[in-house]
Formats: C-alpha cells, sequence, structure tokens
C-alpha cells in the first residue's frame, strides 16, 4: 500500500501529563483520512507534531518515506508541501486577503499583478471573488474567513492538506458547505487530505477512512463506509453520542 | 503539624526554580533571537513599518513627558539651589540631568508602557489565534518575521527620540528658567552649552540603545510564550510592562555605576 505519511509510535505528554501514548497511524496517498475523537483527546496535539510545531518525546514520522525532524523539515521544505487550515482560520490581522493568500508563494521579484491573479484564482476555487481582495480579515464573516483560509492553505498546490476541526464554530448550513468545499478542493488540488474533527456528520461526508483516537491511541481504523458496524463499544458510543458506554470522560480535564 | 513547618521553604523553593525556569527561558529565547538576527533573511517592509510605529508613532509623548520633566527639573532645582545661594546652576543640572539620566530613563519608560505593552498584546493575540503557527506551516520564521524587525527598530529608535528628548526637555527647562524663575535668554543657553560634554549626551544615547532592546525584547518574549487565551494575553501585556520597567531601571543603575561615572 502507498502511505505518504507513517506514524511510528508517537508518545508526547505535558508535564506529568500524557497525551499521545505510543500512536501509530499509516495515511494511504490520495485518500481522505479523518480522524475523530473527544475533546482534549490529542488531535490536535498530533497534528501539530506531524507539522513540526511541537516536538514528540518519541516515536517517528516518516513524509514519503523519509523520517521528519527539524532538519529534514527545513532541508526538504516540507512545509511547501503541505497546506493547514486552522481551527480559528488563523488569518494575519495586519495584512488583506491578497496578502494572506499569497504570503506563502510571494518570492523576491514576483510582480504584484501576478500576486494578484494567484489569489484572485485561489479564492474562485473556494466560491469567492476578487472583490474581497482588499478586506482585512476582521471585515470577513465566519464563514468567509474559513474560505480564505482555505485558499491560503492551497496556494502552494500541497501534496497535503490539514484541516484541523474545520467545521467547529460554524452553524449546520455554513458547516455543510464548507464539507462540500474541502471535498471539491481536495479533487481538485489532488491532495491526500487529513482531517480531525469531532463533528460525525462531517466525518461521514468527507472521509474516505476514519480512525479514532481514544487516550492518546488510536483504537479503530476502518472504511468510512464501514464506520456503523465498527463492532467497537467506543465508536459506537462516539458515533451515537451516548452519554453510557466504555468512554470515560474526565471531568476535571 | 509536621507539615506546615514545611510550607514556607516550599513557598521559597517553588519561586526559585519558577525564576531559574524563566531566566533559562529567556536565556534561550535570546540565543534564537541572535541567529536569527545573523542569518539572512531580513524583513524590511516590517522593520520600516515598525520604525514608524515604534519611533515615530512616539514622538508625542516622549516630546510631552520631557517638556515636563525639564520644566519640573527647573523649578526643583530652583528651590534646592537657592537655599545655598547657586541659583544659577539651574541651567547646568537640568542639561547634565536631563541628558545623562532623565532623558533616557523616561523616554524608556514611556517605551515600556506604549510599545511593549502594544507588541506584546499583537504577538500573544498571534499565539492564541494560532497565527504564530500559521507562519510555520508557510515557510516563515515567527522569530524572523515578527520579532527582529521589532528588536531592530526599538534599538534604532530609542536613540532617535532621545535626542529629540534631550532638545525638549533642556527647552521645558528654559521655558520655566526664563518665564517664570526671571534667568536671562542669553545666559541659560550659554550656561547649557558651557556644561554639555559630548561624552554626557553618548551616555544617554547608549543607555537608550540597550532601553530599547530592553522594551522591544521583553515585548517579544512575553508575548511568544503566552498561554491560555484572552486572559494569558492581558497576563502577558502586564509581565511585558512591569519586567521591562524594572530591567530598564536596573540596568540604568548597573551602566551608570560601571560605565558612566564620569
Ligand atoms: N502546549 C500545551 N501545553 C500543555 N498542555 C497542552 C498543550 N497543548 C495541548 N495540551 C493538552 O493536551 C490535551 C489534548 O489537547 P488537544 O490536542 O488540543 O485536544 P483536541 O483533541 O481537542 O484537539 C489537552 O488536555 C490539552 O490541555
Ligand atoms: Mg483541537
Amino acid at each position: 500500500m502507498d502511505h505518504i505519511l507513517k506514524i511510528k509510535n508517537l508518545s508526547k505528554s505535558f508535564g506529568d501529563k500524557s497525551v499521545l501514548n505510543n500512536l501509530s497511524i499509516n495515511i494511504e496517498r490520495n485518500k481522505s483520512q479523518v480522524i475523530i475523537g473527544g475533546s482534549g483527546t490529542g488531535k490536535s496535539v498530533l497534528l501539530k507534531c506531524i507539522l513540526g510545531l511541537i516536538e514528540p518525546d518519541n516515536g517517528e514520522i516518516y513524509f514519503n518515506e523519509l523520517i521528519l525532524d527539524k532538519k529534514s523539515r527545513a532541508d526538504t521544505d516540507f512545509h511547501s508541501k503541505i497546506g493547514m487550515l486552522f481551527q480559528g482560520a488563523a488569518l494575519f490581522d495586519s495584512l488583506n486577503v491578497q496578502e494572506n493568500i499569497t504570503f506563502g508563494i510571494k518570492k523576491i521579484g514576483e510582480k504584484t499583478d501576478n500576486l494578484k491573479d494567484i489569489a484572485v484564482d485561489k479564492l474562485r476555487k473556494v466560491g469567492l471573488d476578487s472583490t474581497v481582495l482588499d478586506l482585512y480579515p476582521s471585515e470577513l464573516s465566519g464563514g468567509m474567513q474559513k474560505r480564505v483560509a482555505l485558499a491560503r492553505a492551497i496556494a502552494r498546490t500541497p501534496e497535503i492538506l490539514f484541516f484541523d476541526e474545520p467545521t467547529t464554530g460554524l452553524d449546520p448550513i455554513m458547516a455543510d458547505i464548507i464539507n462540500d468545499l474541502i471535498n471539491e478542493v481536495i479533487e481538485e488540488v489532488g491532495a491526500t487530505a487529513i482531517t480531525i474533527t469531532h463533528d460525525m456528520e462531517s466525518a461521514r461526508k468527507i472521509a474516505d477512512k476514519i480512525s479514532m483516537l481514544y487516550e492518546g491511541n488510536v483504537i479503530w481504523t476502518g472504511d468510512a463506509k464501514d464506520i456503523n458496524d465498527s463492532q467497537n463499544p467506543y465508536v459506537d458510543q462516539f458515533i451515537n453520542g451516548k452519554s453510557e458506554g466504555p468512554i470515560k470522560i474526565n471531568l476535571n480535564d | 503539624m509536621n507539615r506546615y513547618i514545611y510550607i514556607i521553604p516550599e513557598a521559597i523553593g517553588r519561586s526559585f526554580l519558577r525564576i531559574c525556569a524563566s531566566i533559562g527561558s529567556i536565556a534561550v529565547f535570546f540565543y534564537d533571537f541572535v541567529l536569527c538576527l545573523i542569518t539572512p533573511p531580513i524583513y524590511i517592509k516590517s522593520l520600516l513599518s515598525q520604525l514608524v510605529r515604534i519611533g515615530y508613532n512616539s514622538l508625542p509623548v516622549i516630546g510631552l513627558t520631557a517638556f515636563f520633566t525639564g520644566g519640573v527639573l527647573a523649578l526643583q532645582i530652583y528651590v534646592g539651589g537657592s537655599r545655598f545661594n547657586a541659583e544659577n546652576i539651574v541651567a547646568s543640572i537640568v542639561a547634565l540631568g536631563i541628558t545623562r539620566e532623565l532623558g533616557p530613563v523616561i523616554a524608556g519608560l514611556m517605551l515600556a508602557g506604549r510599545v511593549s505593552a502594544s507588541i506584546s498584546a499583537e504577538i500573544a493575540t498571534m499565539r492564541v489565534t494560532e497565527q504564530i503557527d500559521a507562519l510555520v506551516t508557510l515557510s516563515t520564521n515567527p522569530m524572523k518575521y515578527l520579532v527582529v524587525p521589532r528588536v531592530l527598530a526599538a534599538v534604532i529608535s530609542l536613540p532617535i527620540l532621545v535626542i529629540i528628548a534631550d532638545i525638549i526637555g533642556i527647552m521645558g527647562g528654559f521655558v520655566v528658567g526664563t518665564k517664570s524663575l526671571g534667568f536671562i535668554e542669553q545666559s541659560y543657553i550659554k550656561n547649557t552649552l558651557d556644561i554639555i560634554e559630548l561624552r554626557d549626551v553618548m551616555s544617554g544615547l547608549i543607555k537608550a540603545a540597550v532601553f530599547g532592546f530592553i522594551v522591544a525584547f521583553m515585548g517579544c518574549y512575553h508575548g511568544y510564550k503566552s498561554t491560555g487565551g484572552a486572559q494569558g494575553v492581558g497576563r502577558s501585556t502586564t509581565l511585558a510592562v512591569v519586567s521591562a520597567s524594572i530591567l530598564i531601571l536596573a540596568s540604568n543603575y548597573i551602566l551608570t555605576s560601571l560605565v558612566f561615572t564620569n
């Protein structure tokens, strides 16, 4: 099987609190992989370990069979091969839409007209037009911010797209629109997608494969269509949103 | 009962460890900063906009505080001087006091309030809204893009602001001296020019560069390390202003006693 990303025995603790615990997962190329799990189970920490924003305590991550560490991320310009949509969009407040979208592709000597064309093209892919180019993030609605952030994430035609809770905080209709958009964009860019979410509706809609995270580990992986008969009591409890079941919620967390 | 014996030593130990931890973390941050400072790229556009924000926009605040400081200095020295029948000393002491001490310290403290606070609030907000993480995923080193331009801009701006503060402060003394204390304009100016030497002004400017570094570096450090949402932003802003102010006064004493005693 062709795996674009392999994660082996990843562990991460904060103080004496273990968040990821010997976690292993392989991501298939050109598939949409969704990782589900309750709040605070370490989904974002896992993503940040892959992106190099958090240093794991143990374990290895391989990208195209190449081990990822601080040095190899810099040497291979790993970040130019990925795009990340942050939970709160994370647009740069001090820059307008065009500057946000072209931030990663701005090269010395690149003409401004050129950058504008690129920005308009990316905006079109996320269903916006050139009227927003000069607006600042604070002038955009939440849904529009997500779209612009998505345009920024695909600006460098990445091999892998990461989505951190893409539908959290949006109303159900906007969430569905963003789900559709994610599917379109994955199709068009031809990238592998890794999405973390606790929104099951979103997971069902965008996933080829689903994995479930619990207590720092992957406890189930399978095709999205098989999730309803996983035979796994944890998965069943989570996807049906039941308070009764094997999943322990630590309210003191 | 026995447990209570340990409360005080434990508290002392904990604070001591916390202080060691923050000194270590500031040292690591400083090391990263130096590495980023000496390796390309330098973001010139950011540097220019920070020069405007930190330097140019601070002019009114610095000018006003310098003017009133010079004025009040003239009044107080007149009171003190007249007790020894030495009123004539006003012009000289205002000139030396402003250039050697009050110009840089007042400008530094005003900048700690104005600039440390805004830098740390801005960077802390970028931290909690994941904009700093976003920079990394767009192949941009946040230390180079955010910290280096701000620190450089402050180190360049503050000495220039202090030259202006020196001039305005001495003018404040001049206005009070001639308008309300009855000094003759020509002799006040002559006394001022006679006493000031290049090394007085230079020592103030070197202090200013150090204070500029402290102001921006503390703002960036506390913003960068901010955690815990909106409350964390507020906390880091307070920490930035307090630590910058204390460091300015402490380093002012050390610089004066070690280097600028003559
Ligand atoms: N930088 C950090 N420092 C300390 N604890 C952290 C940090 N980042 C995350 N955590 C902790 O790790 C746990 C998992 O967080 P996270 O990955 O954000 O959860 P989620 O699955 O909701 O995305 C949480 O309990 C959180 O408090
Ligand atoms: Mg999360």
